[in-house]
């Protein structure tokens, strides 16, 4: 239909540009293609650094959802926490953290671990975020109606707020992913330290234009499966919830 | 049974301090046994602040509430409430919302499974079990409040303007239906409306309150026949008592315009 | 009926509890929580004595160094030219093709997967072809920060647009008004909350990619400095570069805050 078309007016005003401009840097689109076909089936040289450069992702996201989730509910639900917690959730979203990877390489060497500080480093404050705002926008109508049941505190925590807020947590998780992998690829290009960096680096100082694209292409398409499997298990964990998330 | 004595709520300001708001003053009534007492008044007359407090859901200020002579201090068994937004759980279906009150007191599963069931029954929803509220109407999401309500067997039935965001046409059927169920299992009911003709179908009798601070202007029998119905609202008394109450609320209101 | 018992006084009343709200309270323990951090940091600063960690002091030092010695400003200057170009290029494109989307159907489904694909991936994976097309120059600069800013405009400009109350519009036509009366008239002022959430939204966006834009080819501008210092391992300097970038973006913000209330104060 009317996508398809879309793609395709793209795919040629692509390559009949790169033909026309005879640039050894910026390959045609069947080129790149060419060059996703190979680094990904034939050659396979794409798995190894994705691997290495995807431990820092999943290493990052999973210390976030760990530190983060009960720091977001501990907000929503204590007041003084929340107020505490307020201005460095601010700094937090608000701060590049770019400028901090040198500092992350003094304090911890080039090695993953600073790789996976600055990954949580870009993800943690914004599932913080939608983790607490789950929380506090859990309709006061159904802890009043608890209570008129004669619920505890106890119960009312596990019964009605975890539930009402988990949507919302669902949705940090979701844009906590996208930070993630955006920090990973940031990590990546400024770091250059290994996986996927290096690769780039590689492809580029041979002018393998192609291949060069090519991963851009590789990741472009981990991120979107990535966060599609997330926005899967959102509909299918909290079905009748509405998207209210921030970031 | 229920027993207002100079009942009083006031709500602070935002700031905790200063002028608040008197909501209810010096209220005195009471609701007898089993009886169906229905509550109108002017918008902001405080109803739904004096159901909460006899629900124990919120501290009140001044005065006493007694029910069979001994004090309210917070939620109990023997009040359940039918809220006027349903209140029911997004994320759970009607059983589970049904049996919600029964659970968190520790009722064994086979025992509210099984009450659930025979309440989903009683009002009407059979085949709907496994449902989520967003696939219900308002008004069979106002059955499932009322039979989550009826199912922890509560000797008092407090309902907040429960069909006041239904249609006409469903708050009419949900009347009938629910004056069938409270004919067959009778406890007392306090009921608030907005609306005369619910508050004179419905009731044994109605109280009337007078705009914030709310008090009670006059309590008014109603001996319209039971079982009502259709035939009910054709009576001269139903249109006389309904006339008398709105003429009350017209002029209530008609002051209070002219003292803001 | 039940005996009546006619006691007077208090029995039985709950009293209020304290939970009176003090909003001046909450503020201060804010204000309280920040500083707290900070004489946190500075302690730590000096026990710690590591490298990577200086004392609070030492970058408010290098903080005022850097105004004095107008390194500040050039830079600043700078970052903010290339924020201004790109985020501008942003925002008349953004709404464009957002108020497109909004308003066609056909322009929506056309367009709306690719438009979701790209807001979600990670725009700075698109550096390397930035860097093909336009080489280490400036301009790369200027198409990461589109690229971070642009697709999030698009968003918000088309739900804005396309749910405006189908019955203002209907209203309208009832009236007699015809294509372009109904766009000026209803639907762009309709819109205009959203559409400022969406452009608050790019421009927070547009100043990291400003940031990181910069940082990568190290050339111009704040992420030039950051670089150049977290070569040389001046942590007190690198921390006081991202203390200015996270001022330029709260002062955006607030701008951008400014000119929504004066827009959109009817909304509220």
């Amino acid at each position: 239909m009317l996508r398809i078309l879309v793609f395709v007016l793209f795919a040629l005003s692509w390559q009949v540009s790169a033909v026309l401009m005879k640039n050894m840097l910026i390959p045609t689109f069947t080129e790149t293609i060419g060059g996703f076909i190979q680094l990904v089936f034939v050659s396979g040289r794409i798995w190894q650094p994705l691997y290495v450069s995807n431990q820092a992702l999943v290493l990052g996201y999973i210390l976030s959802v760990l530190i983060a989730i009960p720091l977001g509910l501990a907000a929503g639900r204590v007041r003084w926490i929340d107020k505490i917690l307020n201005p460095y959730i601010g700094i937090f979203l608000t701060i590049p953290v770019a400028p901090l990877i040198p500092i992350a390489i003094t304090a911890l060497g080039l090695g993953l671990a600073s790789r996976v500080a600055i990954v949580f480093l870009f993800t943690f404050v914004f599932i913080v975020v939608n983790t607490r705002a789950g929380v506090r926008n859990v309709d006061p109508g159904l802890i009043e109606m608890a209570k008129s049941f004669g619920a505890n505190e106890g119960q009312i925590w596990r019964r009605i707020v975890i539930p009402g807020a988990v949507p919302a947590i669902f949705a940090g998780l979701r844009i906590g992913l996208g930070r993630a992998v955006g920090g990973m690829v940031i990590v990546e290009l400024l770091l250059v330290a290994s996986g996927l960096g290096r690769l780039l680096l590689e492809f580029a100082g041979r002018l393998q234009a192609e291949f060069v694209f090519a991963t851009v292409l590789v990741v472009i398409i981990e991120a979107l499966l990535l966060l599609s499997a997330m926005r899967f298990a959102e509909q299918k964990v909290a079905p009748w919830a509405h998207d209210n998330s921030i970031g | 049974m229920i027993q207002i004595r100079g009942l009083s709520k006031e709500f602070l300001g935002r700031d905790g301090e200063g002028t608040g708001v008197l909501a209810i003053d010096s209220l005195n009534f009471e609701v007898r046994d089993n009886e169906f007492l229905t509550i109108i008044g002017p918008s902001g007359c405080g109803k739904t602040t004096l159901l909460r407090i006899i629900a124990g859901l919120i501290p009140f200020d001044d005065g006493e509430v007694r029910i069979d002579d001994k004090p309210v201090t917070g939620p109990g068994s023997d009040r359940a409430v039918v809220f006027q937004n349903f209140a029911l759980m997004p994320w759970a279906n009607v059983l589970t919302n049904i049996a919600f009150g029964l659970e968190i007191r520790g009722t064994p599963k086979a025992e509210y499974e099984d009450t659930a069931r025979r309440l989903v029954r009683l009002v009407g929803l059979e085949g709907f079990e496994r449902r989520l509220p967003k696939e219900l109407s308002g008004g069979m999401q106002q059955r499932v409040g009322l039979a989550r309500a009826l199912a922890v067997n509560p000797r008092i039935l407090l309902m907040d303007e429960p069909f006041g965001a239904l249609d006409e046409q469903t708050r009419r059927l949900l009347q009938e239906q629910l004056l069938r169920i409270w004919e067959k299992e009778r406890k007392t009911v306090i009921f608030i409306t907005h609306s005369m003709e619910e508050a004179v179908f419905l009731g044994d009798r109605v109280m009337l309150m007078t705009p914030r601070p709310g008090r009670v202007k006059e309590i008014i029998d109603v001996p319209l026949k039971r079982p009502r119905g259709q035939e009910t609202e054709k009576s001269t008394t139903f249109t006389e008592i309904k006339e008398y109450l709105w003429e009350n609320l017209r002029s209530m209101q008609v002051l209070d315009q002219r003292e803001a | 009926m039940a005996k009546v018992a006619i006691e007077a006084g208090k029995v039985g009343a709950l009293r209020v509890h304290a939970t009176r709200r003090r909003p001046l309270r909450g503020a201060l323990l804010e204000v309280v929580a920040l500083g707290g951090g900070v004489i946190l940091w500075e302690v730590l600063g000096w026990v710690l004595a590591m490298p990577w960690l200086p004392p609070f002091s030492k970058i408010v030092a290098a903080l005022i160094q850097f105004i004095q010695s107008g390194v500040i400003l050039v830079n600043v200057a700078s970052s903010l030219e290339g924020l201004a170009i790109g985020f501008g290029i942003s925002l008349i494109v953004g709404l464009f093709v957002g108020a497109l989307m909004g308003r066609y159907r056909r322009v929506e489904k056309a367009l709306d997967i690719y438009v979701n694909a790209l807001l979600i991936s990670p725009a700075m994976i698109f550096a390397p072809i930035f860097f093909a097309i336009f080489g280490l120059s400036g301009a790369v600069r200027i198409a990461v920060i589109i690229m971070y800013s642009v697709f999030v405009i698009i968003m918000n400009t088309a739900t804005a647009i396309r749910t405006v109350d189908p019955a203002l519009v209907e209203m309208a036509s009832s009236f007699g008004a015809n294509e372009r009366q109904i766009f000026l008239r209803i639907l762009l002022p309709a819109s205009l909350p959203l559409i400022f959430a969406g452009i608050r939204l790019g421009m927070g966006r547009a100043v990291k990619g400003m940031i990181n834009g910069e940082m990568l080819i190290a050339m111009v501008g704040l992420g030039a400095l950051a670089q150049r210092y977290g070569s040389q391992f001046e942590a007190s300097k690198v921390f006081a570069i991202a203390l200015v970038v996270l001022i330029i973006g709260v002062v955006m913000n607030w701008l951008v805050e400014i000119l929504d209330h004066r827009f959109t104060s009817w909304a509220d």
